[in-house]
């Protein structure tokens, strides 16, 4: 028999991470289906659970100068209603899973879960999004792009939990997810791409390219950004063909149930090229 | 009084949304057990030796020492165990029940059975045929020779039925009578198999049905395996069992839909077909099971809706080490018309002819000959049809329209029918459905082994009844099937039920009607054949079916240049089904059939890697959403059968069959080559651009 905890504030809770050898579970839609059992009988956890889905410390969002700060257990569906996260987050929102999920998954659990194919990631990591990670006696703030690590590999400690998800404030002339799944809802992405640019006086001042599901994670390069930063659109687009040449490496999927490599990759690639033929 | 077209409210409705309807899940008697099901490990080999662990008090092994009567599972061909003694021939093949009061220890104890294999290799490959059929018309291959020879291949892969309740039944001894409640289509068919395997009288055995949500053709045969098995433990345990199949275990072990390979040749003369020859192979799987009549079905639909005049044409069920395959909406038809339509249409285009022009040259007229030289003696109202079809879709604009290269937008269109009931003398020999009504003061109860598994029966058969009678629908009675109560009125399959047994009660209500003073009585009646249908199942010879219903679909599709992704956009759909009995009913079965077909044809996906099922569940199973359906607009036609209820003919598996050359069309001018096998998936899509 596993034990479920069910602390009633943000301290009791960070007690328990301490004392306990404890799995978080926040929406549980991750969670749940990979423990999944025979109806009926009680749900396979293999550890002692802490459920952190009724901290409302934890389901707060705000917004300084600088950032928009994210509580973890707050819900998709409320992240898509709030007037302050970013745009680009609610329109990769809109793509995952359904309205049904989307009540009850979190962000923080999407990070927590480090699936090649979450979708939330790829966008931010676009955004160079960073967490909060909290413990009983420290408080941290850590790059997503530093916190994944690889399929499902992340760096938290067991007395840790993401307590916020923290976005720049950004200004793009545009941004965009597209998510490339097998049906139009409820499906988990074959690939994804992000893409975001700035413009000032006809010359690229900002440029990011994200992927999903091409590799262990997603795939973001800042050097090849940098290398864009100063061109004009139309040299960009004169050198569509060198910039998919760039991100032709970093591109390594996989063969599965669901897709092959062959077909991620050409599309991946496409998304780029479309992304680029589309500047304005 | 009005007309019975007039669409009512489901009868069902309220207590399926309440949540007061009981399906299988919900029955629990006290003290009841679950069955967990001990299965092969490996693929193809022999079972050398098997090892239980201790069981606790109250757990039982049940395997094929306990079978009272014969190891073998009375579906249409019998070669299927109900539980391996020794060979396996596919990965999962059952072979024990592992029976006791408590999942977790029951989930431990299976985990703790030890078997040792003596491992053989598998065959995959189509090449062990166990079915063999070939039938001639006209000339037969006589008519290729000196001729121009056209010839294409072409591919179907697996469709899972994916109904939203699993397979499953609970079962319990009264007294000396095994008696079960399923989620099954096919009453007798269960009863029948049971009594077999327990060698027992038919007395002795009893089948109820529960409300079943959804079946699709997957639950015709496959219950009777579970059945059996069932009813083996309830023998030997004597207490009430529980046999419920999780979702994975239901995908990788349950019948689906055949894979195809067609091999069509068209002799050309002066640049018209002037001969069709057929080479159609279909996958059965580990056992044969009614794979055979699959194979004839699609046989004798090997021409499309078109006349041909002679034709030469084979099939084979090939068996392989894989699940076994078995009855899906369609039935050899889905696989069939698919490659009949591409091929008459890639034919055309080999020819330089339109191929509008083509087909309706050849389309089926009252009168033509069928593949098996039956007649087509209903009126055929495709003509008029086909025209509102191209009128309401502006087909003919759009089709020049898209033709631009970068248009990325395609417009497609199938013609098809159904035959309706069972093949040739089917009802005559084997079914002979017989059905009663019960009248008591003003009350009638009809009494069919006919399942209402979402498809409506229990509204339209009771306001069939009501209508002709003129008294309220609440005055009808109609309660789900249970063997003790009701005459074996045959299989809920085959597109059967409305027209065959529909038309039975309307006579049955006829009487009822005349003799509607007296108080209390009882009417029977048994099909008979029309006296034409004439069919020698040998030869392929004489009328395959009493009638047909036809369809035509257009659908438009948009195809993303640099994801490949399909997008339907919108569908168009004609059906002659004789008369509709309740319109919403047939509109529901109508566009349902369609999301089914054209999920068939470009999204569905499944595949098995040496034997096991790579989408085993409803994650990477993809069926499509609301989102991926588009608006669909629906027109029948009224076009009486003589012998069906008001002329209503078959309706179920009509909408199924034309989806997928449809959209498969579609998709052609969109991307502007010629595809051979569906699904149309986004990957076949890059590999047909790239490869030019
Ligand atoms: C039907 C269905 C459709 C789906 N569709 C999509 C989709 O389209 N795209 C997509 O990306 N995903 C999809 N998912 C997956 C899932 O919904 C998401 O990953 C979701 O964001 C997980 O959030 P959760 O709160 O439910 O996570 P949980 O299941 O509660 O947790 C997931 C993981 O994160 C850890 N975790 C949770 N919260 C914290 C925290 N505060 N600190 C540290 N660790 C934490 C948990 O320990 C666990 O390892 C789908 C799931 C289902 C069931």
């Amino acid at each position: 028999m596993v034990e479920a905890y069910l602390p009633k504030d943000l301290d009791e809770c960070l007690k328990i991470l301490n004392e306990k050898k404890v799995k978080i579970i926040a929406g549980g839609t991750d969670m749940l289906i990979q423990n999944r059992s025979h109806t009926g009988m009680s749900i396979g956890y293999r550890n002692d659970v802490l459920y952190i889905n009724n901290l409302n410390e934890l389901k707060n969002i705000y917004e300084d100068d600088a950032f928009v700060y994210i509580g973890a257990a707050l819900s998709l569906e409320k992240i898509m209603e709030s007037d302050i996260a970013p745009k680009l987050l609610k329109e990769t929102i809109l793509e995952m899973a359904s309205p049904a999920i989307r009540h009850t998954a979190t962000l923080a659990g999407n990070i927590g879960n480090a699936s090649p194919a979450g979708d939330s990631l790829v966008s931010l990591y676009l955004m160079d999004a960073e967490l909060e990670i909290r413990s009983i006696n420290n408080t941290r703030r850590v790059f997503l792009k530093d916190f994944i690590k690889g399929v499902r590999k992340i760096t938290l400690e067991s007395d840790e939990l993401i307590t916020k998800v923290i976005i720049p404030k950004l200004m793009f002339e545009k941004a965009y997810f597209k998510k490339v799944g097998p049906r139009l809802s409820d499906a988990i992405s074959k690939l994804s791409f992000a893409g975001a640019y700035q413009i000032y006086n006809n010359k690229i001042t900002d440029i990011r390219i994200a992927f999903g599901a091409v590799n262990v994670t997603v795939v973001r390069d800042r050097l090849l950004e940098k290398k864009m930063i100063g061109k004009t659109i139309e040299e960009l687009k004169g050198m569509i063909d060198l910039l998919t040449s760039w991100y032709d490496p970093l591109i390594v999927p996989i063969d599965d149930q669901r897709s092959n490599k062959v077909y991620r990759k050409e599309v991946a690639i496409n998304l780029l090229r479309e992304f680029i033929e589309n500047l304005i | 009084m009005k007309d019975i077209s007039t669409s009512i409210n489901k009868v069902d409705n309220e207590e399926k949304i309440s949540g007061q309807a009981k399906y299988v899940a919900d029955i629990k008697p006290e003290g009841m057990l679950y069955a967990f099901t001990v299965r092969a490990k490996i693929v193809k080999g022999k079972i050398l030796n098997i090892e239980y662990p201790l069981l606790p008090e109250g757990y039982f092994v049940v395997d094929y020492r306990d079978i009272p009567g014969q190891n073998i599972v009375k579906v249409i061909f019998n070669d299927m165990p109900v539980f391996t003694e020794k060979e396996i021939t596919y990965l999962y093949e059952p072979i024990a029940l592992l029976v006791g009061p408590d999942k977790n220890v029951l989930s431990k104890l299976i985990e703790g059975v030890h078997i040792v294999y003596q491992e053989e290799e598998p065959l995959f490959d189509w090449i062990d045929s166990v079915v063999h059929y070939h039938f001639d018309k006209g000339e037969g291959k006589r008519a290729f020779s000196g001729k121009k020879i056209i010839e294409f291949n072409y591919e179907t892969s697996y469709q899972e039925q994916a109904y939203i309740e699993p397979q499953g039944f609970i079962g319990y001894m009264d007294g000396e009578k095994t008696t079960l409640i399923g989620s099954i289509q096919c009453p007798y068919y269960v009863k029948k198999a049971v009594v077999q395997a327990l060698g027992e009288s038919e007395d002795n055995v009893r089948i109820i049905q529960a409300t079943v949500g959804g079946a699709f053709g997957g639950k015709e045969e496959f219950p009777s395996l579970i059945g059996c098995q069932l009813a083996v433990a309830l023998k030997k345990i004597r207490k009430p069992i529980q046999l419920i199949y999780e979702r994975e275990e239901d995908m990788l072990v349950t019948t689906k839909r055949h894979p195809s390979r067609v091999h069509f040749k068209a002799a050309i003369k002066d640049n018209k077909i002037h001969a069709l020859s057929a080479d159609v192979g279909i996958d059965g799987g580990a056992n044969i099971g009614l794979s055979g009549v699959v194979l004839s079905r699609a046989l004798i639909a090997c021409t499309g809706a078109y006349t041909i005049e002679n034709l030469d044409i084979s099939g084979d069920v090939f068996r392989t080490n894989t699940v076994p395959n078995g009855a899906f909406r369609g039935f050899g038809a889905p696989q069939m018309f698919f490659a009949i339509e591409m091929f008459i249409e890639h034919l055309a285009l080999e020819l330089g002819v339109d191929p509008l022009v083509f087909k309706k040259d050849i389309l089926v007229k009252q009168g033509d000959y069928t593949s098996t030289m039956g007649i087509f003696r209903d009126p055929v109202l495709m003509p008029e049809m086909i025209c509102k079809a191209m009128e309401v879709s502006n087909y003919q604009e759009k089709r020049i329209n898209y033709d631009a290269l970068d248009s990325y937008k395609g417009i497609g269109m199938s013609w098809f029918f159904h035959g309706c009931g069972f093949t040739g003398s089917g009802e005559k020999n084997i079914i002979k459905a017989k059905v009663r009504l019960k009248k008591e003061f003003d009350k009638v109860e009809i009494l069919i082994a006919a399942v209402d598994m979402g498809q409506g029966v229990k509204t339209s058969f009771r306001k069939l009844v009501a209508n002709i009678l003129d008294i309220d629908i609440e005055q009808v009675i109609f309660n789900n099937p249970d063997t003790d109560a009701v005459p074996d009125s045959g299989p809920t399959v085959a597109s059967r039920t409305m027209m065959i047994v529909g038309g039975l009660v309307a006579r049955a209500t006829e009487e009822v009607k005349k003799r509607w003073a007296e108080e209390k009585f009882i009417v029977e009646k048994e099909y008979e054949q029309p006296s034409y249908i004439k069919y020698d199942e040998e030869k392929f010879k004489g009328d395959a079916y009493p009638a047909y219903s036809w369809g035509v679909n257009v659908v438009e599709v948009e195809v993303d240049k640099f994801t490949y992704q399909v997008k339907i956009n919108k569908s168009w759909s004609f059906y002659d089904i004789g008369k509709a009995i309740d319109e919403r009913i047939v509109i529901g079965q109508a566009d349902g059939g369609l999301a089914q077909g054209l999920a068939y044809g470009y999204l569905e996906v499944m595949n098995h890697k040496q034997g096991q099922i790579m989408q085993k569940n409803m994650t990477d199973y993809i069926i499509p959403t609301a989102m991926d359906m588009c608006p669909m607009e629906t027109y029948l036609y009224e076009n009486p059968y003589a012998y069906g209820p008001y002329g209503a003919k078959g309706v179920g598996e009509l909408s199924l069959i034309g989806g997928a050359p449809a959209v498969a069309k579609a998709i052609e001018q969109a991307i502007k080559r010629r595809v051979f096998k569906i699904p149309v998936t986004p990957e076949y899509i890059m590999e047909l651009i790239k490869n030019g």
